[in-house]
């Protein structure tokens, strides 16, 4: 039977309590990763001012993709231009994108975005900065932060910082990890002021469609065995008790006789 | 040329070009032979180059990332204590200036009629020969004083300077009388420097915020510092008129009417004053001017400050306590862009003591080593011949107060338009967009057509170019040397990271080019700009190659500064002003009513978004595209009264100019009062990403300077806002 995906090494912590909207991140990220002007891979979700003047309440975060333990894009890439990598990466292959866009789709937290202006148009989505991760710096939106709203760090440190600050300031965040559990657990986690539905976030579930997916195709020869040995025995069952009955009828015919 | 380009498609033909003029050319440029040399760059041109950030004044220091010859990322120079590794929006978007396909890559001279936009190319030693020759030509006809000289805030100032003071003219303008003029003067009465250095350590208990909208006016390593002590539980008290991202991460904010700040500030003064609250040792020890102070603040009361604020009294008073209680470990925070209203200056002087008054001096509060440095060398020169004429800024026969170096701006404006007491001829403009920049635009426009000859050193067409006769461009802050910059015990370095596109050059390189041909040539003794900076470290003896390398370089450590003293005539912090006294100001705070609008009129308001600095940056395509389309903030409830919705379009009037603009309505602002994003509704059709978006509200604001600091009163505008 199919076990979760494994821990990821890498996550990133993002505390909608830090974050002041000024797009720093999403500028970085556009220039680190060459994207084009009209898409990004990272973008600010909000809850728009809320409240009666004067007491006003906004709050941001900065959002992105959540590299999922077990990712329903890759489920559902038919070419394997998406693949989640040793250290939990989730990545984009352009070169085997075919451009089906079942990702987009098939994301609970509709992340991947695509270049829908170009000649030659690909699924626009976070890799984590894999490359400066590789030269030893942070992901660029991390990197320049200035609040420090997007910390990124070793995927335990993060959760557990995570939790620190909600068990020290229960009067300031929900106690609630968004991306702990949410669609099988991913390494992109969040914390918030707010309720993470007030941000925009989507209720993504507790389990990976693609988790459940994989039950059933991971699955399928077992119960295809399962299955054969069980038709075999009813099969041989009732053979036997055509052949028994026969026997008998036979018996009893003869008896009559 | 389309709108938006796209960055990607832009860098690769970038490349492709690049690629195409290396054929055949074996020499690498000098900028990548000169990082290689100094060890950041390898043998195929990649690799790192520290420099310094100049999307806004704060001056971050940077890192480079350089591939091929061309720079392909900028991040935060953990090194430099203004950025601490971080880079805000605008830093991260920096090499879409230099990259900016609008940009001015050879010297232009005007053909058509000033204000049409048509130029022709010329080479630079025509353009250099041209303008020296009207500008001897304006000296030779009516005085040295009738060219006027203008320039914005940054690090090669200091020459542009010396050009001014060799020429011999008086007339200097900078921004600051559009700004922080009024913090300046208040801060330079009472203790005697510009501005103290504020401290954001583990002990901060408190700090109140009137206006400084930390969150959008980004300088990033107080917004880090801010943020980090609201995480920490710091209470933050934000005054303000409009909800900004500053007020929804403050602890507490205050929508206080416009123009009332000081009475808010004289009322915590009299409650601390009148409890005993302020710490007694301090004021006895190290101020003058106490009963003086407290004589004049015993009138204003928080029930007395409270129908003129809309803040309770009770509020008022438990701030006061707030604040007291949380000593020395509070701040009052002197503020940004400071001038608003008439009484602004009399505003910072009651936050300034404040400070003073709880003794927090040294402890949140401490005296700023400034940017200038006297363990640099410099190039020798000369002395200045002595300007006799008087300056047409007022300064400082009408602002007796204001440092010659700072000035007011829009006076200096007024009287090209009046030609009292002489007519300016000349303007010589440098990295300053004087045409968005001062109010009531109309006057700014028909000041220019008082002038013989007009020249702009930018690196874009701006405004201001747009209406110039000659424009010399600049290479920009990536492709330049500038004189070292003295931050802490540290001076940090600007240099090229890549090579100046077309035929950009350094304003070190522009100014002295420019002095030779005005025979000012023993003012300007430097080889180029290397030998300028080599100059500069001389006395320090470390070598360019080093601090190239590093960015910075280690200052030899100063004797420590006397702990208690400050450069006021008593030596003491002032809480009653000689100065002022001598010059016939109120010596201490006091009560200046603002004016109101009238009925049905709204109080404009502006302020800053992270993702522009002044007028020089909504062209850069990445800030284009990730700022909000700048729209005229509307009260929801003001919004429905009048039948305006979301989008709607409005027609915004003055008494000097009126706008067209889409409306935002918000409940994030008062119903008194509207929001204008400043730095949108540019002229020149140069600008072609900027060009057509949002509303100048220089075309609204009215000329008013404060009376003591000659700051703009920047909010003292009043609107009528109607369904276009």
């Amino acid at each position: 039977m199919s076990t979760r995906g494994n821990t990821p090494r890498y996550g990133f912590l993002i505390d909608a309590s830090l974050c002041i909207d000024c797009r720093s991140c999403m500028v970085a990220c556009s220039v680190e990763n060459n994207v084009p002007m009209d898409v990004t891979r990272i973008w600010i979700k909000e809850t728009g001012i809320t409240g009666t003047f004067p007491n006003l309440k906004r709050f941001t975060a900065p959002y992105h993709c959540m590299h999922c333990i077990d990712p329903s894009c890759v489920s559902a890439c038919t070419v394997g231009a998406l693949t989640r990598s040793e250290e939990g990466i989730v990545k984009y292959d352009k070169d085997a994108c075919i451009g089906c866009r079942y990702c987009m789709y098939a994301c609970p937290f509709e992340v991947p975005n695509y270049e829908w202006n170009q000649r030659f148009p690909q699924v626009i989505k976070c890799d984590m900065c894999f490359a400066r991760l590789g030269e030893g710096q942070q992901p660029a939106c991390a990197a320049t932060c200035p609040t420090g709203a997007i910390q990124f760090g070793k995927y335990e440190d993060m959760l557990a910082e995570a939790h620190r600050r909600i068990n020290e300031h229960p009067d300031k965040y929900v106690p609630h990890v968004y991306g702990e559990q949410e669609n099988g657990g991913t390494a992109t986690l969040y914390i918030s002021p707010v309720p993470f539905e007030e941000l925009g976030f989507p209720d993504a579930g507790t389990t990976s469609p693609a988790f459940s997916n994989r039950l059933v195709t991971e699955g399928t020869p077992l119960v295809a065995g399962a299955m054969l040995v069980g038709l075999t025995g009813a099969y041989l069952t009732i053979k036997h008790q055509k052949e028994e009955a026969e026997k008998e009828r036979a018996e009893q015919t003869t008896g009559e006789e | 040329m389309s709108g938006t380009l796209s960055r990607r498609s832009f860098l690769k033909l970038g490349a492709v070009s690049a690629g195409a003029l290396v054929v055949g050319q074996f020499v690498p440029p000098a900028v990548a032979q000169a990082a290689t040399n100094a060890g950041l760059l390898n043998t195929k041109g990649n690799g790192y180059i520290p420099s310094m950030c100049e999307m806004c004044v704060w001056r971050c220091g940077l890192i480079a990332k350089v591939r091929n010859g061309r720079v392909v990322k900028l991040d935060g120079n953990p090194d430099h204590p203004h950025s601490k590794g971080h880079l805000c929006v605008r830093g991260q978007s920096g090499l879409m200036n230099t990259y900016d396909p609008d940009r001015v890559l050879t010297p232009l001279i005007r053909v058509g009629k000033r204000g049409e936009g048509r130029f022709r190319k010329a080479t630079w030693a025509e353009a250099l020969d041209f303008t020296a020759s009207k500008m001897l030509d304006i000296k030779a006809k009516y005085g040295p004083e009738a060219m006027i000289f203008s320039s914005t805030h940054n690090l090669s100032q200091v020459q542009f300077e010396n050009l001014l003071y060799a020429f011999g003219s008086p007339n200097y303008g900078t921004q600051r009388s559009l700004c922080f003029n009024a913090m300046i003067v208040a801060n330079l009465m009472t203790y005697g420097m510009e501005e103290p250095e504020r401290i954001y350590d583990d002990q901060l208990k408190y700090i109140i915020l009137t206006g400084r909208n930390l969150m959008e006016a980004i300088s990033t390593s107080e917004t880090s510092a801010l943020s980090a002590a609201i995480a920490r539980g710091v209470k933050v008290v934000y005054l303000d008129p409009r909800f900004t991202k500053t007020a929804a991460k403050a602890s507490e904010w205050l929508p206080i009417k416009p123009g009332t700040d000081l009475a808010f500030h004289l009322a915590l003064l009299n409650v601390i004053i009148g409890e005993n609250l302020y710490n007694r040792s301090f004021v006895e020890n190290y101020t003058v001017g106490f009963e003086a102070l407290a004589k004049e603040v015993q009138p204003y009361t928080p029930e007395w400050a409270a129908p003129i604020t809309e803040i309770p009294a009770e509020t008022i008073r438990r701030i006061a306590h707030e604040f007291a209680a949380a000593a020395p470990h509070a701040l009052a925070h002197n503020g940004w862009r400071t001038s608003n209203f008439v009484n602004s200056f009399q505003t910072q002087r009651a936050i300034t003591i404040l400070n003073a008054l709880i003794g927090n001096w040294n402890v949140v509060l401490r005296a700023s080593g400034g940017e200038s440095s006297s363990a640099l060398g410099k190039p020798p020169q000369p002395p200045y011949p002595r300007a006799s004429a008087v300056r047409l800024d007022g300064v400082p026969s009408k602002f007796p107060v204001v440092p010659l170096k700072i000035g007011v701006f829009q006076e200096l404006r007024d009287n090209i338009l009046t030609g009292q007491p002489y007519q300016a001829h000349g303007w010589f403009i440098a990295r300053q967009n004087p045409v968005m920049s001062l109010p009531d635009r109309t006057k700014t426009l028909e000041a220019f057509q008082k002038m013989d000859f007009i020249v702009t050193v930018d690196i874009l067409l701006n405004d201001t170019a747009w209406f110039s006769d000659v424009v010399l461009p600049e290479a920009s802050y990536l492709e330049r040397y500038d004189p070292l910059n003295p931050v802490g015990d540290k001076v940090f370095l600007r240099q090229p990271v890549i090579d100046p596109q077309g035929d950009a050059r350094s304003a070190l390189w522009i100014y002295k080019q420019l002095g030779e041909r005005l025979g000012l040539k023993d003012y300007f003794q430097y080889q180029d700009e290397e030998d300028y900076l080599r100059q500069q470290l001389a006395p320090l003896g470390i070598s360019l190659q080093d601090v190239k390398a590093k960015g910075y370089a280690q200052l030899p450590e100063g004797k420590a500064a006397p702990e208690y003293s400050w450069n006021t005539p008593s030596g003491k912090i002032e809480l009653q002003s000689s100065t002022l006294a001598k010059v016939g100001f109120p010596a201490v705070p006091t009560w200046i009513e603002p004016p109101e609008p009238p009925q049905g009129q709204f109080y404009l308001l502006t302020g800053k978004v992270a993702q522009s600095t002044q007028f020089g940056t909504q062209n850069n395509q990445l800030l284009h595209k990730y700022a909000d389309e700048p729209r005229l903030w509307l009260n929801d409830k003001v919004a429905a009264d009048r039948g305006i919705a979301d989008g709607d379009w409005v027609e915004v009037a003055s008494q000097v100019g009126k706008v067209h603009t889409r409306v935002r309505v918000t409940p994030g602002i008062r119903q008194d009062c509207v929001y204008l994003t400043p730095g949108y509704g540019h002229l020149s059709k140069g600008l072609t990403t900027a060009f057509g978006r949002g509303a100048s509200s220089s075309v609204l604001h009215v000329t008013y300077a404060d009376p003591v600091s000659g700051g703009q009163a920047l909010t003292q505008t009043f609107v009528t806002v109607r369904k276009a």
